[in-house]
């Protein structure tokens, strides 16, 4: 009976070992394909998305009226017509000079960290070029990449202009911080549309007191229901929304209106209701909705724009001249031999084993395969992102286990055992381990919370392979040595 | 105070020789960094076919000898190799176009081909994401060894641990400094090992030492 469990535990660990290291093959179409989950690579093991920020050297063409005013809407005149109006063409670089400075490079470049650490990027690799001010980034490459991409070079800046005489009015100075709201809309009374996004901008102290000037100033004459709403949704391209709003709107009349800008992208043009004394403005992105795609998405752009204005504008235009996927330069032939390395070791310490403590260190190295094997499994199922830090987790979660093991047999050697000596000895080296790992613990849970993926998939490997061993042995390891013990 | 034996005296300056060495290289000479964090020349070329990483480091070691090269597959149809190396002159990448036209039977330019700097990351900008998270757990830690410990007094053994760990980082630092060791991807991991090994040598230390005290005061005791 003994040699039955102790066997039906062996093949159980042979099983589990297989499926680890082998895979479970089923055909699909034609072909097979392993059924087991496989592992998530990080940035330095997977490869990343090289991206380089050029300083934009193109020239801008301006059209000025013979009084040196800039004209709009000239696009359709031809060369003769605006020389018969009078109108001159001027060029004029997308970055002065002045702007060209080591100082700026350095404020571009530490802006757009920023902001790539405010989207939730998780690993990077920034360069700056001070010479020419180039900005050369490696980003992980999933779902979120291009939104990224789009957002890190956009120059963030923001300006309120007086919509008749162009007057800046605020601009990126006057914003101390800005985020994502939510609230809940709605339309009549009691039944409400849904949720609705807001972008919070709040402004500084000087902000504040310029927005409770305009607000009071830039007033409407004549006050409808007709709300910021109304003419939020016009800017964030929610055309549907914007027939209806048009629709339900009364005619109004005011006096003078404000226009928004976000990178010289009109945004909104509006006049206040009332004075505006907070010294925050909340923008409606969209319409509130109850679709959890479209909030999803509306969701999306106000953060962007938010992490756009919340870090202050990037001194330096830049453009977009370099933006591939490209593969690490560590091989998956690399990789293997790194599992070979590991696997030769881990065999040599087990024949050490198996030679100090005969049958008992031949089961208890067998134990220590099946710990190995549920380990690569759980990091597999756990969505643990493998990192080269999170490769030598493993290494240690290896050593650690052989040393736990090594001390509960040490402890057996001299001992005259039967199954209660097993279970005493197990509990006493529980205890004498763990309380020496006890920092290492603390460690580690801190690296799980760290949105740094080097360090996060250190303390995730770390962290199940702790639980692993506290659990395994106290289930198999102990078990099996206590079958063998009892008499 | 305890006194210090002659051989701990010579561990001690040792290892203090180590770290005023490991400074004034770092200070001096700076820090060895590997070719991911080093200032680069880079030439991107489309085969438009497979490719063995091998196959091209082995063109790489003819046409750019006697330097290390980091070799990439781009894209995900894997049909373009970014070869990166400290320095490529125009020569050497018009050899190196040569020879792969010559393999793959590619029809690519050298002309057309540029070569583009890859700037250095600074050694802050490397570090600075793991200063937050080892401060924190160092932080916690020494919380928890106050509590655990305190009768081994708390001022004690917060200020070893601290001073040890820094020791044995700077320890680390200097040895990489001394060694010319390159600052790149296993450097994290040592500085990990050091740091969860200085953990576990101080917490069997004062373990030792709380289990001799509560001896001593259990013998008094009766």
């Amino acid at each position: 009976m003994k040699k039955v469990k102790i066997l039906t535990i062996i093949l159980a660990i042979v099983l589990v070992t297989m499926i680890a290291f082998g895979g479970v093959y089923i055909q699909v179409q034609n072909r097979m394909s392993d059924k087991v989950k496989d592992y998530s690579y990080a940035m330095d093991l997977k490869g990343s998305r090289n991206i380089r920020l050029k300083v934009d050297d193109s020239t801008n063409t301006i059209i000025k009226d013979s009084e040196g005013n800039e004209v709009e809407e000239t696009e359709e005149l031809t060369d003769e017509q605006l020389a018969e109006k009078g109108y001159t063409k001027e060029e004029t670089p997308a970055n002065s000079q002045d702007i060209l400075t080591e100082e700026n490079y350095t404020k571009s470049k530490n802006i757009i960290e920023k902001r790539l650490k405010k989207l939730g990027v998780d690993n990077y690799i920034i360069k700056l070029d001070k010479q020419t001010g180039d900005i050369v980034i490696e980003i992980p490459e999933n779902d979120q990449t291009d939104s990224v991409v789009s957002n890190i070079g956009t120059p963030g800046n923001f300006e309120i202009i007086d919509t008749e005489t162009k007057e800046v009015l605020m601009d990126n100075n006057d914003i101390k911080l800005s985020n994502v709201m939510y609230g809940s809309d709605s339309t009549t009374g009691t039944t409400s549309s849904g949720t609705a996004v807001y972008l919070n901008i709040e402004f500084t102290k000087e902000g504040a007191k310029k927005l409770e000037d305009i607000s009071n100033k830039y007033v409407k004459t004549e006050s409808t229901d007709n709300t910021e709403n109304t003419e939020n949704a016009e800017n964030t391209e929610n055309t549907e929304n914007t027939e209806s709003s048009e629709e339900t709107a009364t005619e109004e009349t005011t006096e003078k209106t404000i226009t928004m800008k976000i990178d010289d992208q009109e945004v909104m043009t509006t006049s206040f209701d009332e004075t505006i004394k907070t010294g925050e403005m909340q923008l409606s992105i969209g319409s509130s909705t109850t679709d959890s795609k479209t909030l999803q998405n509306y969701v999306e752009q106000a953060s962007s724009m938010a992490i756009v204005l919340d870090n202050g504008e990037i001194p330096v235009k830049y453009e977009v001249s370099e933006n591939e996927y490209v593969l690490s330069d560590i091989t998956n032939n690399e990789l293997k031999i790194v599992v070979y390395v590991m696997a030769v070791i881990v065999a040599i310490a087990l024949i050490i084993l198996v030679i100090r403590y005969k049958v008992f260190g031949l089961l208890s190295a067998v134990s220590y395969v099946g710990l190995a094997s549920i380990f690569v499994l759980v990091i597999r199922y756990a969505n643990v992102v493998l990192s080269i830090e999170g490769i030598f987790g493993i290494a240690i979660v290896l050593i650690l286990n052989y040393i736990f093991i090594n001390k509960l047999l040490s402890k057996l050697k001299d001992e005259k055992v039967d199954d209660k000596t097993v279970t005493n000895k197990t509990k006493e080296t529980y205890k004498e381990f763990f309380i020496k790992i006890v920092p290492i613990c603390i460690a580690v849970i801190t690296f799980c919370f760290i949105n740094w993926s080097p360090i996060s998939s250190f303390g995730m490997v770390m962290f199940w392979g702790i639980a692993l061993i506290a659990l395994y042995n106290f289930i198999v390891t102990n078990s099996i040595l206590k079958i063998k013990a009892s008499k | 105070m305890k006194n210090i034996t002659k051989k701990q005296k010579i561990v001690f300056a040792i290892i203090a020789l180590i770290i005023i060495v490991g400074a004034v290289i770092t200070l001096t000479i700076g820090l060895n960094f590997d070719l991911r964090y080093e200032e680069t020349k880079r030439v991107e070329l489309y085969l438009g076919k497979d490719f063995e990483v091998s196959d091209i480091k082995e063109i790489t070691n003819e046409t750019i000898p006697d330097q290390s090269v980091i070799i990439q597959k781009v894209e995900v149809f894997e049909d373009s190799v970014r070869i990166i190396a400290k320095e490529i002159t125009e020569e050497q990448k018009q050899n190196l176009v040569n020879k792969i036209n010559e393999k793959y039977e590619t029809e690519i330019e050298a002309d057309s081909t540029e070569i583009v700097t890859i700037p250095h990351t600074r050694g802050r900008d490397i570090v600075k994401p793991y200063i937050i998270p080892f401060t924190i757990a160092t932080i916690i830690t020494l919380v928890y060894m106050a509590v655990r410990y305190k009768k081994l007094g708390i001022a004690k053994t917060v200020l070893k641990t601290v001073i040890v760990s820094i020791i044995a980082q700077a320890l680390l630092l200097s040895v990489i400094a001394i060694t010319r060791i390159p600052i790149g991807r296993l450097t994290i991991p040592m500085v990990i090992a050091v740091y969860l090994l200085t953990l576990i040598g101080m917490t069997t230390k004062f373990e030792k030492e709380l289990g001799i005290k509560k001896e001593k005061e259990n013998k008094n005791k009766k």
